[in-house]
């Protein structure tokens, strides 16, 4: 071979070499650009080849890389909502507690001066603040919810954009490999960088084909991207809850396939999964502890202002409404069966900050079994049924079910005590003589008993009763009216049963719960009636107060109390965020680095390539210079 | 390990902006003067804050709750300080109308200003607070609680209810008393005190009253306590005298059975109360000395057939203490010669009478006013605890969520430097490069 070649051959490898070397240059800042260096070989025939325009890309520290991010991703996602809620709570002067405390305070007054109408307005007004309060909390979380389902929907359209472009640059690949043999850099910069832009928005599986053929899947296994086949996310309504936006999955490539419902918890990593994350984690659990807080203060207060009678002589009612509980049925039901949903005021204590799904263990048996679970934590609860008015009831909460008898097994419904609660928390009254400062039950007598109270309606018929009780529980009943008594629910029939220690009696609506039979010999006797209303009468204005005292909320805790935890789990959670996502960062970065010191360009590097290769090119050309020196010589030999 | 160009920019990048938030975390805090700004700065911090918020809340709650009570409480207490002077007046007065040197005419003048000083009762037993609610009526305080009604006597309207506030976590106070604790009660061990006229038991109302008075001039001195742990001691007793067939005075006294309603003339175990003739049980000093139930009462003078002495307890649930009516018997008595002996005497033993009662009322007044200044103090003390425990709570607060600024400065002076610092680093990479030597 001539040196002629051998030159040319080195220029070309110059050539080659430069061009990949501006290439680097002004890529430099492209994202997900991976540097190229050429690959040289000494040829067969003498002279150098260029073997291979080399893309350094490590699949390895891609696919480790990826994950981080998606991780990554997810948690700083997380950490921008939570934060929205964390800074909602950060106003000590304006949050809810203080609106509480003064609404407390307004009921001190109005114990003090009961007729006076300057203090009974300002428990109205001060009730007023404290719901509207209330209403903008849930209101700010609700919209806390309308945007996660808005930016669920957008980061699905997202995802289902980069799948597309995804299998169409597979197509690419594919048909390039099949025309010159091998693939371009470009393409292939490309697809990663859109597979890593990918797992930002949600974590997926790669499945890398042959070497060659990237495929994707949902961490379920189900595809997401085969080939030139891209499979489609949608955004659809929960079959749970119509007003929550999940992720459901179109099966069949060509857009005529059924969508199915993926699990809420499937995806955690990504934009996605912290956004999903975030809702089932925190958002719904915050909604429904700020729900429960206000059914417990509203049920617990509506109950003590009915122990009341205001200035016109009647028995209290209800001080304040609430919004209204919901429950749903699964759209997948195959009975016809719907629910209603409401709070049982009776059983407060009960009441917890969680939604709840039934399930129809058995839809045909006499009466139909159920079993119930808890969002929040998965256990299972105690129910009870009663099969004449088709009403289960669980956890402080009375669910009604309609068109029962349609209802098919394994049919499910969706149930929300509390969440919009306190969105519609309001007060009921308007008017100042009606807030019922005075106590509407006198008692006199020695029968040792406990928790008297009155429910709505009580002392219609007659003013007074009389009831006396001796040592084996025999009772007999001074009243001017018929009665009805009921002990422990049950109907009671004094004169053929007997009262025994613990009974909770009824007699029209007001109860009570004995606590000790009198001694041996001796008839302990209770008298119940209507106390008169008089105007400077302030006991149930000052059992109102006291309620602040009582641990009213889920019967644990004070409503100051539960705001407290309220404060502690959101600073808590966007605390473990923050700390969790720092780190997360740390890690990714140092991914960041490794991945950038294989693939990476170092402008000094291809700066000093540069003069590298230029000098190999005018090292080159010279010899070419030097080739036809010679040639030149030989030619002139002749003359 | 090799670095890229990228690695470089972004490393300087992400440095300058961690200095940068922490910086402008130390100075939200400095401009708020608080250490935990938002609850996840420190959770178990801004929550426990919640709870102290919540304690200091509720302590100014119960000083609030103080302050109204220590009003109604001082109002009762000075308005029981003039009835007070107005009794012992009266008092006063009952002991000058007893001389026998008045004539009729000095007795009605005695009697007006008696009159005044029962008015001057009335209007303080219906005084009102500054908001127009009356404080003696108990839970009734919309209305006058002492009414005058048709027939010129005092009834109270009010109950006998006590309205309390909620002056500490568990101190329920009283803060009003009312019209029957005040005019209508004695103190415990109040004793015996007699009246003379004619007594029948009304079942409807459980009362004695007086339908008519004695013919005779029998006139009483007494009753004194001889026996407190006599079995009958807390019965009323009445002194019946009738004549018998020979047209003989005699006496009967009976005892009041509060379980039958009935005037049984056999104390508690069966055996006969005092009885027999009049004139053959008068003593040396001429007067009936007759002792029952633990009490003695000597009667002088010359009964009529049908008349008799009612020797009642003085807290006695048929006789009610009352103290207007006391003034009005004296009034009366006062108003009406005495022009023959049954009058000179009516005149004698209900003069007797009203200075018995009006010892009970006055003795009784000055105790409730006792209690009340009993209350007032402890409010002063719960002032003084209440405002401790504020101050607690104030620290305690404090020392969770305030800023401890010269910590605060020392770490804002440091930021400043560590950000300024990456941005001179920044500066200073980005000159250097291999191009600026081609």
């Amino acid at each position: 071979m001539s040196m002629f070649t051998i030159g040319l051959s080195g220029l070309n490898a110059a050539q080659s070499a430069l061009n990949t070397t501006s290439n680097n240059i002004s890529n430099v800042y492209t994202p997900g650009y991976n540097r190229e260096i050429t690959i040289l070989n000494e040829s067969t025939s003498r002279g150098t080849r260029v073997e291979d325009i080399q893309r350094q890309f490590n699949t390895f520290v891609a696919e480790q890389l990826n994950n981080a991010k998606s991780q990554s991703s997810a948690l700083d996602v997380y950490s921008n909502q939570v934060t929205q809620i964390d800074n909602l709570l950060a106003d000590r002067a304006a949050g809810l507690a203080p609106l509480m405390q003064e609404f407390f305070s307004s009921l001190e007054d109005l114990a003090s001066a009961p007729s006076d109408p300057a203090a009974r307005q300002g428990v109205l007004g001060s009730a007023n603040t404290l719901s509207a309060q209330f209403r903008s909390f849930d209101g700010y979380l609700q919209d806390l919810q309308s945007g996660v389902n808005g930016q669920i929907k957008d980061e699905i359209t997202q995802i289902n954009n980069t799948t597309t472009q995804i299998s169409y640059i597979n197509r690419e690949i594919s048909l390039a490999r099949a025309q010159l043999g091998e693939a371009p850099n470009s393409l292939l910069n490309q697809r990663d960088h859109l597979i890593s832009e990918l797992n930002e928005r949600m974590d997926i599986r790669l499945n890398i084909q042959d070497g060659n053929t990237y495929n994707l899947t949902l961490p379920n296994g189900q595809p997401l991207v085969t080939g030139d086949t891209a499979y489609k996310l949608q955004a659809i309504e929960s079959p749970n809850d119509p007003q929550r936006v999940i992720v459901g999955y179109k099966e069949g490539a060509r857009g005529n396939g059924n969508v199915v419902a993926l699990d809420e918890g499937l995806i955690s990593g990504g934009a996605l999964g912290g956004l999903m994350s975030f809702r089932s984690e925190t958002l719904d659990k915050t909604q429904n502890q700020i729900g429960q807080l206000s059914a417990s203060l509203a049920v617990a207060f509506n109950n003590q202002h009915q122990q009341g009678v205001d200035l016109n002589g009647d028995q209290g009612k209800a001080f304040f409404n609430l919004g209204q509980s919901n429950g749903y049925f699964n759209a997948n039901n195959d009975g016809n069966a719907s629910v209603k949903v409401a709070i049982d005021p009776d059983n407060i204590d009960a009441l917890r900050a969680t939604d709840y799904s039934i399930k129809v263990t058995d839809a045909v048996s006499t009466p139909p079994t159920f079993e119930v679970t808890r969002n929040d934590n998965g256990s299972e609860v105690e129910t009870s049924f009663d099969a004449a008015s088709n009403t289960l009831s669980f956890g402080g909460v009375n669910v009604e079910f309609v068109d029962l008898n349609t209802a098919q097994t394994g049919d499910q419904f969706e149930v929300q005590p509390v969440r919009r609660a306190a969105g519609g928390m309001d007060s009921a009254i308007i008017d100042l003589d009606k807030i019922a400062a005075a106590s509407l039950i006198e008692r006199e007598g020695d029968l040792d008993i406990s928790q008297l109270s009155a429910a709505s309606g009580a002392f219609t018929s007659n003013d007074e009763y009389g009831l006396d009780v001796d040592n084996a529980g025999n009772l007999t009943v001074t009243s001017a009216t018929a009665f009805t008594i009921t002990r422990n629910g049950d109907p009671f029939d004094p004169a053929t049963e007997a009262l025994a220690e613990g009974d909770v009696v009824n007699i029209d609506g007001l109860s009570f719960t004995l606590d000790s039979l009198p001694g041996a010999g001796d008839t302990a006797s209770l008298n119940i009636s209507r106390s008169d209303a008089s105007a400077g009468d302030n006991r149930n204005a000052l059992a109102l107060q006291n309620l602040q005292s009582q641990d009213i909320v889920g019967g644990r805790a004070s409503v100051s109390g539960a705001y407290a935890a309220i404060v502690s789990d959101v600073g808590n959670r966007t605390n473990i965020v923050q700390v969790n996502l720092d780190a997360r960062q740390g890690l990714t970065d140092q991914l960041n680095a490794v991945q950038q010191s294989e693939s990476g360009v170092n402008l000094d590097e291809e700066a000093a390539n540069l003069i590298r290769f230029q000098q190999y090119y005018q090292a080159n050309a010279r010899v070419i210079d030097t080739a036809s020196t010679i040639f030149d010589t030989i030619l002139g030999l002749r003359s | 390990m090799r670095i890229s160009s990228v690695t470089i920019f972004e490393t300087s990048t992400a440095s300058l902006n961690r200095q940068q938030s922490e910086f402008l975390k130390v100075s939200q805090q400095i401009a708020s003067g608080r250490r935990v700004v938002n609850p996840s700065d420190d959770p178990q911090a801004a929550s426990r804050a919640v709870g102290v918020d919540q304690a200091q809340a509720i302590t100014e709650q119960f000083k609030d709750s103080r302050v109204s009570a220590r009003n109604s409480v001082a109002q009762s207490e000075s308005i029981m300080n003039s009835v007070t002077d107005a009794v012992i007046s009266a008092k006063r007065l009952l002991v000058q109308a007893s001389s026998d040197t008045l004539s009729d005419v000095d007795r009605e003048s005695i009697a007006s200003e008696l009159k005044g000083l029962y008015e001057s009762m009335i209007g303080q037993a219906n005084a009102t607070d500054g908001n127009g609610r009356y404080l003696f009526g108990g839970y009734k305080d919309n209305a006058p609680p002492f009414v005058k009604s048709a027939d010129g006597t005092v009834q109270y309207q009010g109950d006998n209810n006590v309205r309390e506030q909620r002056v500490d976590a568990s101190r329920l106070m009283p803060v009003n008393d009312n019209g029957i604790t005040i005019f209508k009660s004695v103190p415990s061990g109040a004793g015996y005190l007699a009246e003379s006229g004619k007594y029948s038991f009304d079942a409807a109302s459980n009362k004695f009253e007086r339908n008519g008075f004695n013919q005779g001039n029998v006139t009483f001195s007494g009753p004194q306590i001889r026996d407190v742990n006599n079995e009958d001691y807390g019965s009323d007793f009445r002194v019946n005298v009738a004549s018998d067939i020979g047209g003989n005075l005699t006496y009967q006294v009976e005892r009041f059975d509060t379980g039958t309603s009935t005037w049984a003339t056999t104390d508690t175990a069966s055996a006969n109360l005092p009885n027999g003739d009049w004139a053959n049980n008068i003593n040396e000093n001429g007067s009936l000395s007759l002792e029952f139930g633990g009490v003695a009462i000597d009667l002088e003078g010359t009964p009529e057939p049908g008349d008799q002495i009612l020797v009642a307890q003085a807290g006695s649930e048929q006789r009610e203490p009352d103290l207007f009516r006391t003034m009005e018997q004296a009034i009366r008595v006062l108003e009406s010669p005495a022009d023959n002996p049954a009058k000179k005497a009516d005149l004698r033993n209900t003069l007797n009478t009203s200075m018995r009662d009006l010892d009970n009322a006055l003795d009784n007044v000055l105790t409730v006013r006792a209690s009340a200044g009993a209350r007032l103090n402890e409010l002063d003390v719960v002032d003084a605890v209440g405002s401790n425990r504020m101050l607690n709570y104030t620290q305690t607060l404090s020392d969770l969520v305030d800023l401890d600024y010269a910590d605060a400065i020392s770490e804002y002076s440091l930021r400043q430097v560590g950000m300024q610092a990456a941005q001179k680093a920044f500066v200073d990479i980005k000159g250097l490069s291999l191009f600026n030597y081609m």
